[in-house]
């Protein structure tokens, strides 16, 4: 946390200034203007400002050995908020900007040597709010928590048509954040961020949503 | 959700078209949670208020083939806009720990054997009706919860006011919001905050009074960082007696020493008056001055009682009041830099800036509660920043349904679902409502809780049903009450969902159905009420604490009152219940639109919301043609108290020289019976431990970690230190969590309480140090 903090705006900053010539010159409005934005709808406009924001070294980064099962390892059940997997400091008082300063855009860290993974919704800043950090692996009773298996991937409807987006959107509508970067592991990782609107091509059919057939009146 | 045969396959015939392509990383398994077998991979949402605090966060519950599997957001709840904290997100594995209390159990021999549920409500019945007939009416007490839905409170209330003609209902809501109840009917004469969450998105500064939201609030604080991101000119300044989250957030952080929130009030009156910022327009209008008893006391002694005698005193008089209250003689007392104190009468006073106040069990665990709560209100009176969106002092609540089931419907020993049981057109409305002699009613309110508890060590009380809440843990000076209730010729019932220090007293111990298992409603702090269907069956033979209720009044020979069928009595119970609130001044939704909408908020008029009271803008209830209306006192006018500061109950002297704070911490909820039992927030917090200033632990000679002894007059418990952690309390005062049953920090809390609101002071006693 801390102690990464200073590190990882010396690699950032350093590939901002590269990244700068290609994209803030546009003149986008920032990200936080996009919050009165409609949400759950195509988050075009907002894809593609948190890309233009991305350092080119951190959109090019890979997820350094992590795996999408690693990912879930940090979850209770699809889709809830993962767990913090790396040590914090006991005072994780909650500076706003303790967190952010590595998982808004990512940043190498060569403390844990690692680029730090991208949150989708940096809007929240009271991180710990939901994402606590773990001091003990022992339960305090056993629980007989169950839940379902994650979506499954792949799923597109005809040999190479773009697969259908199986999960939720909601607090995760900014795609380029978990697919493309230092957050998207191999499993889940794409290579055509910069066309943007993702949902163009990519429908949302929530995989456990149940069917609803079309009943003429 | 069911699917008929035709959609199952449908959707099987999909998923099989998916399965070949889903083959592509063949033998990875993602998730480490167990997985339901034979799974249709459907979730169906329902909504529900959140099972825990009285943010009353809206929450999508995902359930598939029968079970909760996931939890969301509810977007369309205004309250928390698809946003929860992570006990929110979490909140459906509270209901799988493997202890979950599926089966009635009785102590036989001392013991405790499992019976059918049917047989231990039989006793239930039988043992209370022969404690009546052989120690009186008054000998049989039940002690509830701000976590009972609506329903709960009210057939506990209608069975044992209404028909066994006792006045012996609490709710642990006495320990949690009994002084912001006394505040707002001293000062406006109706309960409950006028204002509502849409304040947070008006008001330019939040100011909160001993109040650590971050992680007590934490929906609504985010909702605070939210607009101070995106709006200019909004700062949020924490005024606390210990270093927290809340602090670091805030733009400016101010400590105060414990219970001279008092003085520092009085000071910022005092300032206001003396440069000018009164708004006299509104004080002329809409305000009267009132002076009360002071020299109170303090409750500690059984029979305490207090009466108030209020009279009526001028301006002037108030201002010459506050001529002790100057900022520089405030500082002596307060440790609060006169600066400080200026600089938050500047504030409050600059009538460009919208201001709201937020607190919570700072103000109302306060041996002077009533009194700190009109204090706050003076402020905002003073400068007409009240009932405005964005101008409002308002008091949180830390239990589901605090508002809801205690406020509302009156679970309190001197309540009534409407009105007090001291007057007698209130009584006659109830009877009529529950078809009761009106004879049954007693007109004299018997034990608030703390006094119930020694009415049950004394032999006063011998029967007591506790539903959804632990005393064993919460009682302050928690000794005494223990060995009461383990004492020989008393009978305890438990109804709870997991073992805990409460069921281990108890004589009978009935499962319970837990919040979506069973219909229910709930209210919130912004007098919003909630529904939620049943969405889950209960384990084994657990029941609602409503049906528990119904049984045993109809084993009683309450039949005609509790004549609801298992189908749809919380509907039946919702629409006789709305009854007494029929009125423009707390109109509540019928059960349809609840049923329907994420929260309703009461006074609900022709299909409209009330989101400011007081205010004819926005509140139909106003006609007395001005722009407010303080409607709950007959003058119409809101009152400001001459209120002075007192000491605490106990202060730290040469020998108990540090002051025990008690509280909580975001991850888990009160005495953690349910936050334990969720893996990651137990994984995050597993033990409660003792928070020292770093100075006080150098001093002492205590590292991180090591254990320190606490010791108070009235017990003692050993524990681990933590030493700049996320909080750091002010030199001289430690701060104990209390939801580990293992460190059971009321051993050494103090049995002080508010004279006017009966509610005990957790935040301050004195104790002494030793390392271990």
């Amino acid at each position: 946390m801390k102690k990464l903090k200073g590190k990882v705006k010396a690699v950032s900053s350093a590939a901002a200034l590269g990244f700068a010539c290609i994209f803030v010159i546009n003149g986008t409005t920032p990200v936080s203007s996009a919050e009165n934005m409609p949400i759950f709808d195509n988050q075009g406009r907002k894809i593609y400002h948190a890309l233009e924001k991305t350092p080119g070294t951190n959109l090019a980064a890979d997820s350094w050995g992590r795996t999408l099962a690693d990912f879930y390892k940090l979850r209770q059940y699809p889709g809830s908020p993962p767990r913090i997997p790396h040590e914090v400091d006991l005072s994780f008082s909650g500076k706003e900007t303790d967190c952010l300063s590595c998982h808004e855009q990512g940043g190498f860290s060569p403390e844990y040597g690692k680029f730090a993974p991208v949150t989708p919704h940096p809007e929240n800043a009271l991180c710990y709010q939901c994402h606590v950090p773990v001091q003990t692996e022992e339960l305090f009773v056993e629980t007989d928590w169950q839940s379902i298996q994650p979506p499954r991937l792949g799923r597109s409807a005809l040999g190479g048509s773009p697969p259908p987006v199986p999960h939720s959107l909601q607090l995760r509508e900014n795609c380029v954040s978990c697919h493309t970067g230092p957050g998207a592991v191999v499993e889940i990782r794409i290579t055509h961020a910069n066309r943007g609107d993702c949902r163009q091509c990519h429908a949302t059919v929530v995989q456990t949503a149940p069917l609803k057939l079309f009943e003429r009146k | 959700m069911k699917l008929d045969r035709r959609q199952f396959i449908k959707q099987a015939a999909i998923s099989s078209a998916y399965a070949t392509a889903g083959a592509l990383f063949p033998g990875v398994s993602f998730g480490d949670w167990n997985k339901l077998a034979n799974n249709s991979g459907v979730i169906s949402w329902q909504k529900t208020p959140c099972r825990f605090c009285g943010t009353g966060c809206g929450v999508l519950v995902g359930v598939s083939d029968g079970r909760a599997v996931a939890v969301k957001g509810d977007p369309s709840c205004s309250v928390n806009k698809g946003l929860c904290c992570m006990k929110g997100y979490h909140s459906v594995q509270a209901l799988y720990g493997k202890d979950r209390l599926t089966t009635a159990k009785i102590r036989k021999n001392g013991s405790l054997v499992e019976v059918p549920i049917q047989e231990a409500l039989d006793l239930v019945a039988e043992k209370l009706k022969e404690t009546r007939d052989k120690h009186g009416k008054d000998s049989i007490a039940m002690y509830g919860s701000g976590q009972w839905t609506i329903p709960d409170g009210y057939v506990a209330s209608k069975l044992f006011k209404g028909c066994l003609g006792t006045n012996n209902v609490e709710a642990n809501a006495r320990l949690c919001m009994a002084s912001a109840v006394t505040g707002f009917m001293t000062s406006f004469g109706l309960d409950e905050p006028m204002g509502c969450y849409d304040d947070i998105d008006h008001a330019n500064v939040y100011i909160t009074w001993g109040n650590n939201m971050a992680e007590m609030h934490p929906v609504l604080f985010s909702r605070m960082i939210a607009n101070r991101k995106r709006r200019k000119n909004v700062k949020i300044i924490d005024f606390a007696t210990r270093h927290t989250r809340t602090s670091l957030a805030a733009d400016t952080s101010i400590l105060f020493k414990p219970q001279t929130d008092l003085a520092v009030a009085n000071a910022i009156c005092y300032e206001i008056i003396n440069n000018g910022w009164v708004n006299t327009n509104f004080v002329n209008e809409h305000v009267s001055f009132r002076k009360g008893k002071t020299n109170i006391g303090y409750g500690t002694e059984d029979h305490f009682t207090f009466k108030e005698k209020a009279e009526p005193i001028n301006f002037d008089e108030f201002k010459t009041f506050l001529e002790d209250y100057t900022p520089e003689k405030v500082e002596k007392i307060s440790g609060v830099p006169a600066k400080d104190i200026k600089y938050l009468a500047a504030l409050y006073g600059d009538p460009e800036i919208k201001v709201t106040s937020f607190w919570c069990m700072g103000m109302n665990q306060h041996t002077r509660g009533t009194w700190i709560n009109n204090l706050v209100y003076n402020i905002h009176l003073l400068v007409g920043k009240i009932s405005t969106p964005g101008n409002s002092p308002f008091s949180l609540t830390g239990q589901p349904s605090a508002c809801g089931t205690v406020r509302e419907v009156g679970t309190l020993t001197h309540k009534l679902p409407h009105g007090v049981v001291m007057k007698e057109e209130h009584r006659k409305m109830a009877a009529e409502i529950w078809d009761v002699p009106l004879s049954n009613i007693d007109p004299k309110p018997s034990y608030h809780t703390v006094e119930m508890f020694r009415a049950l060590d004394r032999g006063d009380i011998r029967f007591m049903w506790i539903q959804v809440t632990n005393p064993m843990v919460t009682m302050p000076k928690l000794k005494r009450y223990r060995e009461g209730a383990l004492k020989d010729d008393r009978f305890i019932v438990v109804s709870d969902v997991y073992p805990t220090p409460t069921t281990d007293v108890a004589d009978v111990i009935l499962p319970a159905a837990m919040w979506i298992e069973q219909e229910g409603l709930f209210g919130n702090s912004e007098r919003r009420t909630q529904h939620f269907a049943q969405i889950i069956d209960p384990p084994g033979e657990a029941m609602s604490d409503t049906w528990q209720i119904i049984e045993v009044a109809r084993r009683l020979g309450f039949e005609k009152q509790f004549s609801w069928s298992k189908d749809d009595y919380i509907k039946r119970i919702w629409e006789e219940y709305r009854r007494f609130h029929a009125g423009p001044k707390h109109e509540m939704a019928p059960y349809d639109v609840l049923e329907a909408r994420s929260g309703v908020q009461w006074p609900f008029v022709n299909g409209k919301e009330t989101k400011w009271r007081y205010n004819p803008k926005y509140d139909p209830a106003c006609s007395n043609g001005k722009e407010f209306d303080f409607y709950g006192k007959k003058d119409h006018r809101a009152v400001i108290w001459q209120r002075p500061y007192e000491p605490a109950a106990e202060s730290p002297d040469s020998e108990y020289n540090f002051w025990l704070n008690t509280g909580r911490v975001i991850e888990h909820w009160h005495t953690g019976s349910m936050t334990r039992r969720v893996p990651v927030l137990h994984n995050a917090v597993p033990a409660a431990y003792v928070e020292l200033h770093p100075e006080d632990a150098a001093e002492l000679g205590v590292v991180d970690g090591e254990m320190v002894k606490i010791i108070s007059r009235r017990g003692e418990i050993i524990m681990p230190a933590q030493i700049k952690g996320r909080g750091v309390p002010a030199k001289g005062m430690v701060f104990v969590p209390f939801f580990d049953e293992s460190y059971l920090i009321n051993e050494v809390t103090l049995d002080a309480f508010c004279p006017i609101s009966k509610q005990p002071d957790y935040k301050k006693c004195a104790v002494k140090l030793e390392k271990v």
